[in-house]
């Protein structure tokens, strides 16, 4: 790719990732929300969360869904018993390494 | 806003956002590993993440790139894929405590699908813009330092370790949610419809839709079924 095609590229890029990043920020305070729309915005962090884990998850290893499933089995029993979010992400990666190295 | 209340806020996002090193680090290695052999420079690798700062689509730039895909398909996909950041910039606003202009223009550059996660689940009266600032220096360090090792030494990782990092962001997402659903039953219940219908979703529709989709509908159902203010907090904290 030459110089000039990229550069094209990058900037498109960028601009159609900021833009919809950045117009919230400012449409924000212009727009008053009843208690319907706040409890709306307010329940979007869990089912998004909830989609970008399933079912992608299952597919962190293209041949075997156990690597998946395990890791964030790891990561959820932890979580569940209170353990800070640093220690379940270092668990499960410790797990599937043992997963790798084992299977 | 007094500077030493910034700096404690920038501080304390700072270590809020530490788990996400070991995502993005070695997705950064990924992605340049990836672009390197689609034939992008050193210097063209790192100015992917440096300027466009958002790993799915910067993967699938190059790949698509590599099968020979024009400019204009490039962004145009990206514009599809990057899409969601519209609704959770809105939900990382709403949150947000007010702050100025020109600090916004510059956190809104560091809305992704981990700073959302982060932010949006953490207690309120901790959401400035201070603590998403300092959440952010640190996941795009890591992001373009990941990309930088990867475009200089494309193949100095075992594979075995760099897979086994693959994990680290779906765990997190767990860690973030499962205290909630812990706490709050009705909640836990739209979770996994949300992953029941996001499963079902991505067998029809392409997988950015698919999210969008049954992120808004699922929101939606929650709005009469889940009750955010019941919340049982466990005796022991």
């Amino acid at each position: 790719m030459n110089s000039t095609e990229y550069i094209l590229l990058i900037l498109g890029m960028t601009l159609v990732t900021y833009i919809p990043r950045m117009l919230p920020a400012f449409l924000i305070d212009k727009m008053r929300f009843g208690a319907k729309s706040e409890k709306f915005l307010r329940l979007i962090p869990y089912t998004a969360i909830s989609a970008l884990v399933f079912p992608g998850v299952f597919f962190v290893d293209g041949a075997n869904p156990l690597i998946g499933i395990i890791g964030a089995l790891t990561a959820g029993i932890l979580a569940w018993r209170r353990f800070p979010v640093i220690a379940c992400v270092l668990a499960s990666i410790a797990v599937n390494f043992l997963q790798y190295s084992f299977l | 806003m007094s500077n030493s209340n910034f700096k404690t806020e920038f501080i304390n996002g700072m270590r809020a956002g530490s788990p996400i090193i070991f995502g993005f680090i070695p997705v950064g290695i990924a992605f340049a590993i990836m672009a390197r052999q689609a034939g992008f420079s050193i210097l063209q690798t790192c100015g992917f993440s440096i300027n466009v700062y958002a790993g799915a689509s910067q993967m699938m730039a190059v790949g698509m790139h590599n099968q020979g895909a024009s400019i204009f398909a490039i962004i145009l996909a990206t514009f599809f894929l990057n899409f969601r950041h519209l609704i959770m910039s809105t939900c990382v606003f709403e949150r947000m405590q007010p702050a100025s202009s020109k600090l916004k223009l510059l956190a809104s550059f560091g809305v992704t699908d981990e700073s959302f996660a982060l932010f949006t689940t953490e207690k309120e009266e901790r959401c400035t813009i201070a603590y998403f600032l300092g959440m952010n220096c640190v996941m795009y360090t890591s992001w373009n330092l990941g990309t930088c090792i990867g475009a200089i030494a494309s193949d100095f990782l075992p594979v075995i370790i760099t897979a086994s990092f693959g994990i680290a962001f779906y765990a997190m997402f767990i860690a973030l949610l499962t205290p909630n659903i812990k706490t709050n039953f009705r909640l836990g219940i739209l979770v996994v419809l949300t992953a029941i219908c996001n499963t079902a979703l991505v067998q029809i529709i392409p997988p950015s839709w698919a999210m969008i989709i049954s992120t808004l509908v699922c929101a939606f159902i929650g709005i009469f079924t889940v009750d955010l203010d019941s919340k049982e907090e466990p005796a022991n904290e």
